[in-house]
């Protein structure tokens, strides 16, 4: 089942929620941590598209209570909207684990831009190094380049 | 022009003195060199330029404040900061004092420079359509309630990707979209006494907007540069707000506006332009640049603050 939460959609599945749509200030966060089950929220970001200052404030508001409540919080293939914020304010990382994301490529065969899934815990070492995982080219196989600064898009990664 | 006006370059490269000469000669004002700080100090108190230009590595010595004090008149103080520096961004945004920054790739893009002069020089600040090739067409839409934020994103987003841009300048365009008419609506709206009324009202509480309070959106792209502009009635942010809110990096707990947006805006865009007219209207205009991707663009991003004056 769906819930509406303002323009944010929640629906279970599996282990964890499904998130999609926009994070703004009617989204109702506090709803979406009531889901954790025996202390653990697992979060499906890839159909984020949208995340205000508002939905920012309120994402931290809630990373803090869930932190505050000893819930584990786990990120699973977080959105390119969400990886610029936690990129560029730091609070929004919390302390969520990320799983896996999404990052832009481009083939410089084709011209092609895909966002592309990254498993963040089997490519650790490499993300470490700031080393975007080799991508093939959904459309024409070619290798594809990693589509910005690693040192600013994998920021987000590092344990502060 | 004045006579005894003219433009100041102060910058210690040779050849980026050449670049902005033969840049800036085109307004028809003389263009004075300096190789440092003291050497503009000395230039400023010949004769007051309407447009200074200044290496952003200097900002950072210890010259900068005496420079800087000296530059207050100036109508505006324009720093050049290579790409490979735009580490030091957030020292620069720190300082404060700098209202004009352009990050740019050497040797410097003619039409920024080229732009921030004639908007001085002709006293004629408000437009995005200065920073779009001619004949771009610009959609505009008025803002007559607070929910048409919502909507209005949406739409503006459709409209990016119908003209075949990337989901890239998409999420820009809605982020800038978003907070640049949420600023608008609730933080711009001041009484006499300069509350700002409406800042703390929930913003997903419906609110209708009488002719004072609506605020005017335009956009479009002419396959350089896709512009957002935002206008309110009010005119009540002013330089030092702005200049501290340009470098933020925390998010209040509470609070409607979160005091976020304006970085945020500022992030997710190439070039962020505020046009004041102190008392009588704020604009903001947000450049996209929708020809470089994303690992081509620059670590940073360029800003103005201009201020009409008297």
């Amino acid at each position: 089942m769906t819930e509406q939460l303002g323009r944010l959609t929640l629906e279970q599945r599996n282990d964890g929620f499904v998130l999609a749509g926009a994070i703004d200030e009617t989204s109702q966060l506090d709803v979406v941590l009531a889901k954790a089950k025996a202390g653990t929220l697992v979060l499906d970001l890839a159909g984020i598209t949208f995340i205000n200052s508002l939905g920012v404030r309120d994402w931290i508001r809630m990373l803090s209570a869930a932190t505050k409540a000893n819930i584990k919080v786990e990120l699973r293939r977080v959105s390119e909207p969400i990886v610029h914020q936690l990129n560029m304010i730091v609070a929004t990382r919390g302390t969520a684990t990320v799983a896996s994301f999404y990052a832009p490529y481009a083939c410089d065969s084709c011209g092609r831009e895909d966002s592309l899934l990254i498993d963040a815990i089997r490519n650790q070492v490499q993300l470490e190094r700031l080393q975007a995982p080799p991508m093939a080219c959904p459309e024409c196989k070619s290798n594809m380049a990693f589509n910005d600064f690693p040192e600013r898009y994998f920021s987000f990664l590092a344990r502060t | 022009m004045s006579p005894g006006q003219s433009i100041l370059v102060v910058h210690p490269d040779k050849k980026t003195q050449r670049v902005c000469q033969r840049i800036l000669g085109v307004t028809g004002f003389p263009v004075d060199v300096a190789d440092d700080l003291a050497g503009g100090l000395a230039r400023i108190e010949v004769r007051k330029p309407i447009l200074i230009v200044v290496d952003g590595a200097s900002v950072l010595s210890p010259a900068a404040d005496a420079f800087f004090a000296a530059t207050r008149g100036v109508e505006a103080c324009m720093t050049l900061l290579e790409v490979t520096s735009a580490g030091q961004v957030p020292k620069i945004l720190g300082t404060g004092a700098v209202t004009n920054l352009l990050v740019h790739p050497m040797p410097v893009l003619a039409e920024e420079l080229t732009v921030t002069a004639q908007k001085l020089i002709r006293r004629d600040l408000f437009g995005a359509d200065k920073y779009l090739l001619w004949g771009t067409e610009l959609h505009e839409v008025t803002i007559v309630r607070g929910g048409q934020r919502g909507e209005l994103i949406g739409r503006v987003a459709e409209h990016v990707k119908a003209i075949g841009q990337s989901p890239r300048v998409a999420q820009a365009a809605m982020l800038v979209t978003d907070e640049l008419v949420s600023n608008a609506v609730h933080n711009a709206p001041v009484d006499g006494s300069g509350d700002h009324y409406r800042k703390d009202l929930p913003r997903d509480v419906e609110l209708l907007l009488d002719e004072a309070h609506q605020v005017r959106v335009r956009w479009g792209c002419d396959a350089r540069y896709l512009a957002i502009e935002v206008r309110d009635k009010f005119g009540s942010l002013d330089r030092d707000t702005i200049l501290r809110s340009l470098g933020r990096t925390g998010v209040r707990e509470t609070g409607g506006g979160a005091g976020m947006g304006v970085a945020l805006t500022y992030r997710s865009c190439d070039h962020l332009v505020f046009n004041l007219a102190p008392g009588r209207q704020t604009e903001v205009v947000a450049l996209i640049d929708v020809r470089a991707s994303a690992a081509d663009r620059g670590p940073a991003s360029s800003y103005n603050v201009f201020v009409e004056r008297a």
